[in-house]
């Protein structure tokens, strides 16, 4: 019992590392708490889901952050860049519109009735671990979290773009006096964010059903994910997302009746005791 | 602003809302404009605490559901009368407020919007979960009394009553705000907004008159919790949801935060655009997107902003390039 739950706790941690990752790096160049980031997260599952439906998973896997990759693109060029001067709550605010135009967007092209991707065949079976049978699509989800937490902070510790990443997200105006294009940099990055999201919805599109509303739960955790961990922080969100999925899974066998609040309960418990989360030093 | 000021711009705003409630000949409209008024006053409590504080909530359904909640408990139990019930709601939603606030306006920026967003989001799981008396996820009715302040219950709900009802209480809201934040406790929690650091210097504490705008915009979000809680005889989890906060800080934003009447404007917006689409409304939520993102773009101190800048330009001629409005 606490295996299976240790287990789906560790699905859920690492679906979050993919969201939150994206969260973070928009967040570090662009100082935008990105609330279109659940509805690209909804839109790479539908996505994700019609280009499955026509071929098979393998190739949703690869087209939908492609498409959310372009959109986020599209995003940076035409929202955040353009705005970049403006009061942060409003560029916020300007998200949360986008998020309220996407879901619409969805609930129109595919309807308001939930949909199911199923298992691809590949990994449609079970592996024993301590006695207990864990299916092998989910593993395969810890496993691409892993990749994507690995994946990026090599990229930003030893890619020359990583180090100007690392430069503009603390002192964008310094970075371009030294020659680096912030602009450009900020489009890859918000893209490769909104990839993430995208990639975050394929990955749970098979074990999480897909519905218009589904973006608002995974996008408060992610949240929450991302406060606790300091606003701008890969590893502190790569912490608060392991953090917060094994919290949800033990509170579930331990104390069922409020594990829903636990995570919230964690948020303000760090943030009262540290205001700029665990990794975080910006305010 | 002076209090006979004041007093004299309340007047004639209370004369406007009896001339909309004499000439609007159809119920359905005037529960409508009903429904905007409270709302209304919603946005005046999460406005004020913007615009004095300077921060953002993403969480204040809580006390809006909690108006509603705190009266149905409070009447089904029948701990005492209605009358007294209602004051005693809008006390505890200040004191816990104030306790709140104390903890959480020492987070700074975007962190607090999230602060009040996992507080709210906690109690919208807990009212959807609870089971008994509060209903869980179906809500509770409100067991209103035959009477209240000696008004018998039928003409209470008279859609012309309880258009007034709540048209006053907007005005008598945003009267006693810009009353009270002319005075010094509202010079003070300005200067905290603008900078903290230099007002602590000055010798101000700057906790607690924070934590006491939050406790007021608490009160004033409670008062349309209640108005709410009478209009619909009803309360559900989905009023504590996050996106009745946020659809609230949209009107807020729309109509803009600058100015005492931006909240009013914005949900009297937000509603007669939402009457207006008719047949679109299935798609309301993206057109409200597409027009928060244009307000945000083309005027970001809101509708009011634009008017007085409109305003200005109609008195003292188009502006002069480099010149400041």
């Amino acid at each position: 019992m606490l295996t299976i739950n240790l287990f789906n706790g560790l699905v859920y941690g690492a679906l979050l590392i993919i969201m939150s990752s994206g969260l973070a790096l928009i967040y570090g160049l662009r100082r935008v708490v990105n609330f279109a980031h659940g509805a690209l997260y909804m839109l790479g599952a539908y996505i994700g889901f019609t280009v499955a439906m026509h071929s098979n998973f393998w190739v949703a896997l690869l087209a939908a952050p492609l498409a959310m990759a372009m959109v986020g693109v599209l995003l940076d060029r035409y929202g955040l860049r353009l705005l970049q001067d403006r009061e942060p709550l409003n560029v916020m605010l300007v998200t949360f519109g986008l998020l309220l135009i996407l879901e619409d967007l969805v609930a129109f092209v595919w309807g308001k009735g939930n949909h199911s991707l199923f298992t691809p065949e590949l990994l449609n079976f079970s592996v024993s671990v301590f006695g207990e049978s864990l299916p092998a699509y989910r593993i395969g989800v810890i496993v691409v979290g892993a990749a994507v937490a690995l994946g990026l902070t090599l990229w930003l510790r030893f890619s020359r773009i990583g180090l100007f990443v690392r430069a503009a997200s603390t002192d964008p105006v310094t970075t371009s006096m030294q020659g680096v294009n912030t602009d450009t940099l900020s489009a890859g990055v918000v893209g490769l964010g909104a990839a993430l999201a995208g990639l975050a919805g394929v990955v749970a599109a098979p074990f999480l059903s897909l519905s218009p509303h589904m973006s608002s739960d995974v996008l408060i955790d992610s949240f929450v994910v991302v406060v606790i961990g300091g606003l701008g922080s890969l590893a502190g969100a790569f912490v608060a997302a392991l953090l917060l999925g094994m919290m949800q899974a033990i509170g579930a066998v331990y104390l069922p009746q409020v594990s829903v609040l636990l995570p919230f309960l964690f948020m303000i418990a760090v943030l009262v005791w540290k205001p700029s989360g665990l990794a975080g030093s910006r305010t | 602003m002076s209090l006979s000021r004041i007093g004299f711009l309340g007047l004639l705003a209370l004369l406007g809302g009896a001339l909309v409630m004499g000439l609007t000949q159809s119920a359905s409209l005037l529960g409508m404009f009903t429904q905007a008024v409270i709302y209304a006053i919603f946005a005046l409590g999460v406005g004020v605490l913007l615009r004095q504080n300077g921060l953002v909530s993403f969480g204040h359904a809580l006390f809006f559901g909690a108006a509603g909640y705190g009266i149905g408990v409070a009447l089904t139990l029948q701990w005492m009368p209605a009358e007294l019930a209602l004051l005693a709601v809008l006390a505890a939603i200040g004191a816990g407020a104030f306790l709140i606030g104390l903890v959480i306006v020492r987070v700074p920026g975007i962190a607090f919007g999230m602060l009040t967003l996992a507080i709210g989001q906690m109690a919208y799981l807990l009212a959807s979960r609870a089971r008994g008396l509060t209903g869980g996820a179906d809500g509770m009715g409100i067991p209103w009394p035959d009477t209240l302040f000696g008004v018998p219950q039928a003409t209470l709900l008279q859609p012309a009553t309880l258009f007034m009802l709540a048209w006053a209480l907007m005005v008598a809201v945003t009267c006693a705000l810009l009353w009270l934040l002319g005075t010094r406790f509202g010079a003070v929690t300005e200067a905290i907004r603008d900078n903290e650091e230099r007002a602590r210097f000055i010798g101000i504490k700057t906790t607690v008159p924070r934590a006491l705008v939050y406790a007021l915009s608490a009160v004033v979000t409670g008062i349309a919790g209640l108005l709410s809680a009478l209009n619909t005889g009803f309360v559900s989890p989905e009023s504590l949801h996050w996106s009745a906060s946020a659809i609230t800080l949209l009107m807020v934003v729309v109509g803009g935060f600058k100015r005492a009447t931006g909240p009013i404007v914005g949900a009297i917006v937000y509603f007669l655009f939402k009457d207006l689409l008719g047949e679109w409304a299935t798609h309301s939520m993206a057109l409200f997107g597409a027009a928060l993102i244009a307000v945000i773009v083309f005027s970001p101190d809101g509708i009011t902003g634009a008017l007085a800048r409109l305003r200005q330009r109609l008195r003292h001629g188009p502006l002069k390039k480099g010149s400041q409005p």
